[in-house]
């Protein structure tokens, strides 16, 4: 017995001796030689439009400044904001007015986080309907067209009103004020997660069908499905756009100059790629295009920021300046 | 809520099987039910939740306490609570970042030569040709080194999980205090959704796999400590006294009885914990575990095609682990395992030569420059393609075809989505959602009491309230319409299968990958192509419930069947029974408490993933939750989610049954 004892006892340490062994090895054998750029964290959210963003960015970074460039993929909100103030992500390209929360003046104001400019996208949010409806129904332009016609989109759940599709539950919403306030027949139907909304209303477009729904914009499916944006009414003084705070809200969607955040650590790093990314900025379509060749054509991301960078010299050199 | 999964003790007093405690106690619940209905359409809509029985400001407050947790953990000097939590995760992280690396280090061709020797010496030749299986997956897939960074995550959070978990089960089965005092928590870190918890998961132990492995042992060490617990229990007291008797410590009695006697139970908790740990991988993804998960949820979006292939190597990992720790505790069991000198020093030999090999694979893997990760495009022509571009391009086939609304499958599955909506989910939603209050939670206190007693009752009662005080009572009563017919359909597949299982060996066997699919691969690669096919609100949502939980239901009652003495069948038999009287005069009345276990499992798998529900269309508490985590209300999602733990331990008083009064009974 003692003997089997003693036995596993030495197996134990032999194992352990491979183990800090391997740990040597692996340790000298990791470490390569520091770039005077260092190491750059972006990360990238869920939506392709990020995903071309953090790619094209990315690319720049590491071909043209040498830095080493690792993405993650922390969710939006909070979670990424405490990944900044922890120092583990460095910049998050595209933000939609998360900063202006309660939760995210809190980073703002002990400079955790810092918004570094506008990436040159307006988000566009509100509701849509395919523009093929405009053909039988051409005062779907404005809200008021939808007065007296809800029942047309109307769905399995909706009975006798209108359908609308509520967006991802981590959108900006307040469709549900928007209906009641302007005194419209539709029932909010919650979808679910972007895929999930997709998935209901893109079937409904291929059958040529009705569907009105939340939708925004730069996004890559604009470009393979044609939507139109129906018009609400303008925005005025004291208009809200919060659904949880009692008040007015039948005004449309503000449009979002959409931000580039990055980490205090990282912004007082004078790392070169921190005057990048305060340079870096483009345009809707030059999103929508790369974003296509990720979502709609199935190209790698790597080789779709590629394919955009080489095509586009004068805005990259822009950056670099 | 009992013990989960497969193993519960079966009670064989046959002298209580000849009445079912269902007859009679069905008519009364049936009078009740009919009795709310009539309410209901008397009614319907007058009586809400009052908003004066609402605490309103509760969300506020704990809005208030993120915030505080948020300033405190970013002063300068901070106390030793945060310093300990500061130590854990970077300690984690550093070991997982290592880990992951060392792998990586060792190329691939050595870490697969290092994996499968592994298993192959201490699992045997099927187990290690399964790992190789596995790892040549992860390789044709082009998942590599996500492969990687999951395993080293997966080993980490599995490890603590059980080094967390079993030393608790031990203690909660010699103590039926602790058991008692550690039942709640545990059934409160399976229900609770994780959404609610990773904010301050994230607050204290920052993002990456830290948080990662901190938030997957939440959700895994339960079945850990379960079944462990059980396992110690179920060795019978006779061998205790016994041991007792003749002079054994308490530590004795524990390493020499006690240990040996649960080892096979508490390799089925090893194996549970694996499956749960597993199940978490997307949301670890969430908050910077990286690997599969953070491939699923970018593809849901960008790539539905990959976020499937990253799924089913998510299963394949769960699959590798699982079946080579159970060949590897079968192999090293010490009653199986009879070793004479000639054989301990084959095993020796054997050791040293898989020693050997490793190195000598990876040194010369080395040597030979062979590339970290797969596709290796080191050397001319390349060592190495993948089979990425031509499986992701089949999985496309199909997923164009899901997509068609032109089909003749979508017009099937198109109408049976609206007949089941129509028909069933809505009218039973606006039942629970619309009859007045006070009828609802007397009712369900009334069928408590009917079915289960008093105490229940009761419970049943301050559950319910406190879902109203929390104000978000009518989409409660919107989620709980959807539990149950979750519930219900995964109870009929689990007991239709489990038995069939239990029957049958070969059945039993072809089952097992399916469950183990259907517990890993993360719910919303397969739901939202379903939405496709269904485009309908509740119904994937409710899909994606039963098939979570039918799994585990399963598990129990093919368990429970089995282990039916017996005596007590060939004493059936020998009365000239047929099989199938058999089946359903002795088997399944001994099998009661398991099969009730099952159903109180399917409520627990069903109410875990309600969050998925969220974000398939399902609306209700699971959206709420969701929603609250991004945009950053914290209290809204603490709400939901303290409301659906209420759902859960309700539903659990409701239907516990007679399961608790039996075991009264035989004692």
């Amino acid at each position: 017995m003692s003997d089997r004892r003693w036995r596993s006892g030495v197996g134990l340490v032999g194992l352990a001796l491979v183990a800090v062994a391997a740990l040597a090895v692996s340790g000298s054998a990791f470490g390569g030689a520091a770039q005077s750029c260092g190491t750059v964290v972006m990360n990238e959210q869920s939506w392709a439009g990020s995903t071309a963003n953090t790619y094209v960015a990315k690319y720049v970074l590491e071909e043209r400044l040498n830095c080493k460039v690792k993405i993650t993929n922390v969710t939006e909100g909070p979670p990424y904001f405490q990944a900044m103030r922890d120092g583990k992500v460095d910049v998050a390209l595209e933000d939609w007015d998360n900063t202006l929360t309660k939760a995210g003046q809190t980073y703002i104001k002990d400079k955790s986080v810092r918004v570094v400019g506008a990436n040159g996208i307006t988000g566009v949010i509100g509701w849509y309907i395919p523009r093929y409806l405009l053909k039988q129904y051409p005062a779907f332009k404005t809200w008021r067209g939808l007065k007296g016609k809800e029942s047309i989109f109307k769905s399995p759940e909706s009975g006798s009103q209108g359908m609308f599709l509520g967006g991802d539950p981590s959108y900006v919403q307040k469709d549900r004020a928007l209906i009641k306030e302007l005194g419209l027949n539709l029932k909010h139907v919650v979808a679910g997660a972007e895929p999930a909304q997709v998935a209901r209303w893109s079937q409904l477009y291929k059958q040529k069908k009705p569907v009105l729904f939340y939708w925004y914009d730069p996004q890559y499916l604009n470009a393979q499905f044609d939507l139109v944006r129906i018009q609400l009414p303008k925005r005025f003084t004291g208009c809200l756009d919060d659904e949880k705070l009692s008040g007015k809200h039948a005004c449309e969607y503000p449009s979002f100059g959409l931000d580039k955040l990055v980490s205090g650590k990282f912004a007082t790093s004078g790392s070169p790629a921190v005057k990048f990314v305060k340079k870096w900025k483009w345009t809707s379509a030059d999103q929508n295009f790369v974003a296509n060749l990720i979502a709609g054509k199935k190209m790698k991301a790597e080789k779709a920021a590629e394919q955009w960078v080489k095509a586009n010299a004068a805005k990259v050199n822009a950056w670099l300046k | 809520m009992a013990s989960i999964a497969a193993a519960e003790p079966v009670s064989r007093a046959p002298a209580l099987a000849h009445r079912p405690w269902w007859r009679g106690k069905l008519v009364q619940v049936a009078l009740i039910a009919a009795l709310m209905y009539v309410a209901y359409r008397i009614w319907a809509l007058d009586y809400p939740w009052p908003n004066d029985l609402v605490w309103n400001s509760l969300s506020l407050h704990l809005d208030d306490f993120q915030t505080w947790l948020l300033t405190e953990r970013g002063k300068e000097d901070q106390g030793i609570v945060f310093t300990v939590f500061e130590g854990f995760s970077t300690s984690v992280d550093r070991f997982v970042d290592w880990f992951t690396r060392l792998l990586l280090w060792m190329t691939w061709a050595g870490t697969t030569a290092a994996g499968v020797l592994l298993v192959l010496r201490f699992g045997g030749l099927r187990a290690g040709l399964f790992t190789l299986l596995a790892f040549a997956s992860f390789a044709l897939t082009g998942l590599w080194e996500e492969s990687m960074q999951t395993l080293a995550l997966m080993l980490v959070a599995v490890g603590l999980s059980l080094l967390v978990g079993i030393p608790l089960g031990i203690a909660a089965g010699r103590s039926s205090r602790v058991n008692r005092a550690i039942t709640p928590l545990l059934d409160a870190m399976q229900i609770v959704p994780a959404f609610a918890y990773l904010m301050p998961v994230v607050i204290l132990f920052s993002i990456g796999p830290a948080a990662a492995v901190v938030s997957t042992m939440v959700y895994a060490i339960p079945p850990a400590i379960r079944i462990t617990a059980l396992g110690i229990r179920a060795v019978p007291v006779n061998t205790v006294e016994a041991a007792t008797s003749m002079g054994s410590t308490r530590m004795q009695l524990l390493g020499k009885v006690q240990l040996p006697l649960a080892r096979r139970l508490i390799l089925l908790g090893v194996n549970q914990t694996i499956l749960f740990a597993l199940s978490m991988v997307v949301i670890a993804g969430l908050i910077g575990g990286g690997g599969l998960g953070a491939v699923v949820t970018t593809g849901i979006y960008s790539n539905p095609a990959l976020a499937i292939l990253a799924g089913l190597v998510i299963v394949v990992l769960a699959m590798a682990l699982d079946r080579s720790t159970e060949a590897i505790a079968e192999r090293t069991d010490p009653a199986h395992r009879h070793l004479d000198d000639s054989r301990k020093s084959r095993l020796r030999l054997q050791s040293l030569v898989g020693t050997a090999a490793i190195l000598a694979a990876v040194g010369i893997s080395k040597a030979l420059g062979v590339a970290s990760t797969f596709p290796d495009e080191t050397g001319d022509p390349p060592r190495a393609a993948t089979l990425e571009g031509w499986l992701l391009s089949k999985i496309q086939v199909v997923l164009d075809y899901v997509q068609d609304p032109a089909t003749w499958v979508f017009a099937v599955t198109e109408r049976i989505g609206i007949f089941v909506l129509q028909q069933l989910l809505l009218p039973l939603q606006q039942f629970l959602v619309e009859t007045p209050w006070f009828v609802t939670v007397g009712g369900l206190t009334a069928i408590a009491f009917v079915v289960s007693g008093l105490r229940p009752a009761l419970t049943t009662l301050v559950t319910l309230s406190s879902i109203g005080a929390l104000g978000v009572w009518a989409l409660a009563m919107d989620t709980l319409s959807q539990v149950l017919v979750a519930t219900a359909i995964a109870v009929a597949l689990g007991v239709v299968l489990g038995i069939l299982a239990a029957e049958s060996d070969r059945f039993s066997k072809a089952m097992r990958p399916v469950n183990d699919l259907f517990q890993t691969l993360p719910q919303l690669v397969y739901i939202i192509p379903l939405i496709y096919l269904m485009p309908v609100s509740i119904v994937p949502g409710i899909v994606a419930g039963f098939l979570y939980a039918f799994p585990v239901t399963l598990r129990l009652v093919e368990r429970g069947v089995r282990d039916v003495a017996p005596t007590s069948v060939e004493a059936a038999s020998a009365f000239g029974a047929s099989r199938r009287q058999v089946l359903t005069k002795v088997k399944l009345p001994l099998a009661g408490d398991a099969v009730m276990l099952g159903v109180n499992q399917a409520v627990v798998m069903v109410l875990a993933v309600v969050v998925i529900g969220g974000l398939v269309g399902s609306g209700g508490l699971g959206y709420e939750v969701a929603q609250g985590l991004v945009r950053g209300q914290f209290g809204q999602g603490v709400i939901a989610s303290v409301a659906i733990l209420s759902l859960g331990i309700a539903l659990d008083r409701v239907t516990q049954g007679t399961r608790q009064r039996r075991k009264e009974g035989i004692a």
